[in-house]
This record gives C-alpha cells, structure tokens and sequence, in this order.
C-alpha cells in the first residue's frame, strides 16, 4: 500500500484558496478602510494627543490602528474562513481528496497569516507615507528643530509593522485552536476576543499572581503565563528614534516566541479536529 | 510477483467492504443516542455500478461519510480497494460528489476542478488538457470561466461531477447525484454513468429516486432505518422469470379471444392484456433534447 505522506504544497494550495477567498470577499476590504481610515485621519485628531509630539502620536494611532483592526480581522477572519469550510460543506469534498486534517489546519492557518500580513504591510506602508510628509511639512515650518535632520526611524516603523503581524500570527493560531472545537462561529470569535484581552493583560495578572506570595497564586501565575502569550512583548518601545532600537538578538527572541505559540496551537488544533464529524 | 497474478489480486479486492457498520449520534443534553446506521454489511466489487437506496434518513450519506473516514464509526469497519477507510491512502482512488453540493463561490468553474486536481496530487503538462477534457465531458467548457456562484442547482451537479473525476479515480461516490436535477440533467448523468461503467470504474449511487437507478445499477442495496432490508441483483430482484410479456400490433376482439383459446389449450392463461406505455421523461427528452440539439 503506497502511503500519501503530509504534503506542504497541499498546505500552500489550501492557503492559497483561504487567501484568495479572503480577498474576494468584503470583510478584509471593510477592516481595511477603516484602519486606512483612522491612519490617514490621525493627521486631524491631533487634538487628542494629550501632549505627546506629533509624530509620535501619528505613529501611536497608526500601530493602534494596525492592532485593533487588525485583531478583529485575525479573529474574525479566523471565524469565518473556518466556519464557511464547515457550514458551507466545501470540507466535505476537500476532506474526501488525499488530504491530511493537518494540512487543512496548516493551511487555514498559513492562508488568515498571509491576510495578515497584507493588512500589516499595507498600513505600515501608508503609516511612513504620512509620517514622511508630515515629517517634511514640519521640517519646512520648524527648520530648527530639525536641525540635525529627520527624527523618524523608518526602520523602527517597519520593525513595528512585522512585530504587529508576529502578534496577529499568533492570534490567528489560538483562534484557530478555538474553532476547531467550537461548534458556532460566534462562540469563536467571542473567545477569540477573550483571548486577545487576556494576552494583553497577562503581564498584569502575572505580576499581581507573583506579589501574592502564596504558592498557590504564584503557581496560577505562572501557569497563566505559559498558556496565554504576552501580547506586550510585541510593542516597541515609545520612541522612533533609531537609537532607541530594540537589539536583534531581543527580536529574534520574540519571533520564536510567536513561532512557538503558533506551532503549539496549530498542533493542538490538529489534535482537536482531528476526530471531528464533518 | 507477475503483471497477471497482480492484476488477478487486484480483481479479488472488492472496491468497498464495510463490515457491521454502526455509526450512533448523539442528541439532546442527556446525550440520548441516534442509530443512524445499524450494523451494515455491504460489498462492492470493482467495476460494478451500485445502488444504495432509501428514504431520507435512512443513513445513506452517513454510510457514504463514513466510507470516507468524514465520520467515526461507532463500530464496524469500512475499506476502500481494501485499504481502511480511516487512512489518507483510502481516498486516493475516489472521486466524491456529496449531496447538494456546495463548492467555493469565489472561484470560477475552471479555478475550482483545477484546485481540486492539484489537492489529487496532479501537475504538469497534462493538467489544463484534463481540466479541459472533463469539463466538456459534464457539458459545461462555455461556463467554464464563470463564477460558480452563478451556477444554477444543474450546473452545480455537473461541477461536482467534474471534481470527483479529474484525477481519474477507479471508485464514484455520488450521492444523490440527480436529487433537484431536471430530466435533462438527470439522463445526462445517466448516460455518463453508463460511459464510466463501460469504462471499468465503480460507482456506488445514493438515491432515494428508485425509478432512475434501476436503469444503471448492477446491484443495489435498500436501506431502511439503518438497517440493510435487501440487496441483490438488480435483475434479480425486479425481473419475474416465470413470467413473459409480449407486445403485437393491436388486435381485434375476435383473434385476442382466439388467442386465449390458443394458450388455453396448451393449458396457459393469458393474464393481462395493455396498451404500452412510454415514460413522461422519455417524452420530454426527445421533445426538449431536439429543440436543444
């Protein structure tokens, strides 16, 4: 008997067809203009900077921008493309080929990673173009203040973008993870919501956990941080000064943090679907 | 091992064996359960056309689903060219149409059997001319470059039929293929059944519209409730050998009663006497299938 071993060109067809059906349709196009929206807006809601420079608070809005919209793209995009495979019965005819379950949640995973990284680009793109002209606009007005030259760090902007998809890579693994157990699409997204807050406050939790001293509260602690990824690991610091540059070793250290999460998640996921009745 | 005492094992491995089949659901909160498949034991040899017939629910498509390791037997054991169902390589040789298919909406009828052929592992030189072969074989080249959700219940058929075909698979599932289908449609399929039969491939057909299958099924199996209440040869089953039916020109009265006396005196009886009658959908094949033609 010829055995049919995991195949990635599956895994990248599947993908490619998540990405493609992504695309088409209007939900990554809706979360697109609004992030293009509020980066391109922020020029006119200076008014709201409590203070900060103005170029930092144009940055802020923009990677705020890329997070929030882009977490509600990751989980619901996540949602949706699993759940139309289901309820639309298109995974019956796609699990009935030579396929592996593992590649199907590979590929669901790399196709929602690849939307991500659109949305991520494309805003870290348009973010430099208005922080470039109103950089120059302020040059122009304010010469003296920029007498040694521009204080952005295009680089620390880009930096920022690829730690903002590490970020959304991971989300979309533990989103994943959720649908491959959930039997409805809300409950998906309502736990993938849940999730994305947690991650953001583990931190918090963690350090209120280890101040309590007992060794019960430490140990939940702990345990919390090892199941749920610290989202404020992937923020950069607040400055676009290049000196202020986090080190390369830190980077790579937060990179195979996501890729750690992502690989146990979607190995969990797999794991859950694989006996599911389709 | 010698090509011919290869090709003889082959011919001894039945394409589908399933072997006390139970498959149970559960329901409510209290998780009461479902029989949805009752201890079935079936066998399908190669190059047969199958029948599985029954009512709805009568756990057609969960036998079809487990067959194809889409469901978890409850107990029982499934094997496809005598491979277990559960593994990947099980599925290598089949082409599935599911029942009401629905397929990606955002791809064109060509991108969809183009993705499907190469989920099968196909490539190359060779994959546009079979995308292109198998589309006109189910009749749909000119719609081929038009999204499938501008497809209309028929066109969806005939797609589905193109997908579970392309890599050129020795078994066919096709469930329900000619549910919600017009007569046109449903004689299409027909006949391409009868080409795939002719072809040495073996099809196992879902139906609950008995009338359509017993013109292309070798054998067939009726399910009721989950259970298998019979299965045989299609021959076998409907035909009567003891008796026969004759059709003559019309006769008058007088030699129908001379006739009678004819049979009487070789101590035979003549049963019924009517008028033939053709089938509505052989009337509007050949009225409908003119004008389009």
């Amino acid at each position: 008997m010829n055995t049919v071993p995991f195949s990635l060109r599956r895994a990248l067809l599947i993908a490619q067809n998540t990405l493609l059906e992504a695309a088409r349709q209007k939900l990554l196009l809706f979360f697109l203009l609004l992030a293009l929206g509020l980066v391109v807006g922020a020029r006119w809601l200076r008014d709201f900077s409590f203070g900060a420079p103005e170029l930092k608070f144009l940055a802020d809005c923009g990677f705020g921008a890329m997070a929030f919209f882009g977490a509600a793209l990751a989980i619901a995009a996540t949602a949706q493309l699993f759940f139309s495979e289901i309820e639309n019965r298109t995974a019956l005819t796609l699990l009935a080929k030579p396929v592996w379950r593992a590649e199907f949640i590979l590929g669901k995973f790399l196709g929602v990673v690849a939307v991500a990284a659109f949305f991520c680009a494309l805003l870290t793109l348009l973010l430099m173009a208005v922080l470039r002209w109103r950089e120059g606009e302020l040059m122009r007005e304010f010469p003296e203040a920029f007498a040694q030259g521009g204080v952005v760090s295009y680089g620390m902007v880009a930096l920022g973008g690829l730690l903002q998809w590490l970020k959304l890579a991971v989300l979309v693994a533990l989103s994943l993870l959720v649908a491959s157990f959930a039997q409805t699409q809300l409950f998906t997204i309502v736990t993938g919501f849940f999730v994305f807050v947690i991650c953001h406050l583990q931190y918090l939790a963690q350090d209120a956990y280890t101040r309590a001293g007992s060794w019960f509260a430490q140990n939940v602690g702990g345990g919390l941080a090892s199941v749920f990824p610290n989202f404020q690991l992937f923020a950069l610091a607040d400055s676009l000064n290049a000196a202020d540059a986090p080190p390369t070793a830190h980077v790579v250290r937060v990179a195979l943090y996501a890729a750690g999460y992502c690989a146990v998640a979607c190995a969990l996921a797999v794991y859950c679907f694989r006996k599911r009745e389709i | 091992m010698s090509a011919n005492v290869s090709s003889k094992l082959s011919a001894a491995v039945p394409a589908v064996e399933i072997r006390g089949l139970v498959k149970d659901f559960s329901s409510g909160l209290r998780g009461l359960k479902l029989r949805a498949v009752d201890h079935l034991t079936l066998r399908v040899e190669a190059g047969q056309v199958y029948g599985l017939l029954g009512p709805n629910g009568s756990g057609k498509s969960t036998t079809i689903k487990a067959l194809l390791g889409l469901l978890e037997p409850t107990a029982g054991e499934c094997a496809i060219f005598g491979v277990p169902s559960g593994r990947v390589e099980a599925r290598r040789e089949v082409g599935y149409l599911p029942e009401s298919p629905y397929f990606y909406r955002h791809l064109s009828g060509r991108e969809l059997v183009r993705f499907y052929a190469r989920m099968c592992g196909m490539g190359g030189a060779t994959l546009e001319s079979r995308i292109d072969e198998v589309l006109a074989l189910v009749g749909l080249t000119a719609a081929a470059d038009r999204r499938v959700g501008t497809y209309s219940k028929g066109m969806l058929q005939r797609i589905g039929l193109a997908q579970a075909l392309v890599h050129d698979p020795r078994l066919l599932i096709l469930d329900e293929p000619t549910a919600g289908v017009d007569p046109l449609g449903t004689a299409a399929i027909t006949e391409l059944i009868l080409q795939l039969k002719a072809r040495g491939k073996t099809v196992l057909i879902t139906s609950h519209l008995l009338g359509q299958i017993e013109d292309v099924c070798d054998r067939v199996a009726i399910l009721d409730r989950g259970k298998l209440i019979l299965e045989g040869a299609v021959s076998d089953l409907v035909g009567r050998a003891d008796r026969q039916a004759l059709v003559v020109e019309a006769l008058p009265e007088n030699e129908l009663a001379e006739l009678r006396a004819w049979l009487a005196a070789r101590g035979r009886k003549l049963e019924t006497v009517e008028t033939p009658r053709t089938r509505l959908d052989r009337i509007f094949l050949e009225r409908v299938g003119k004008k389009d033609a």
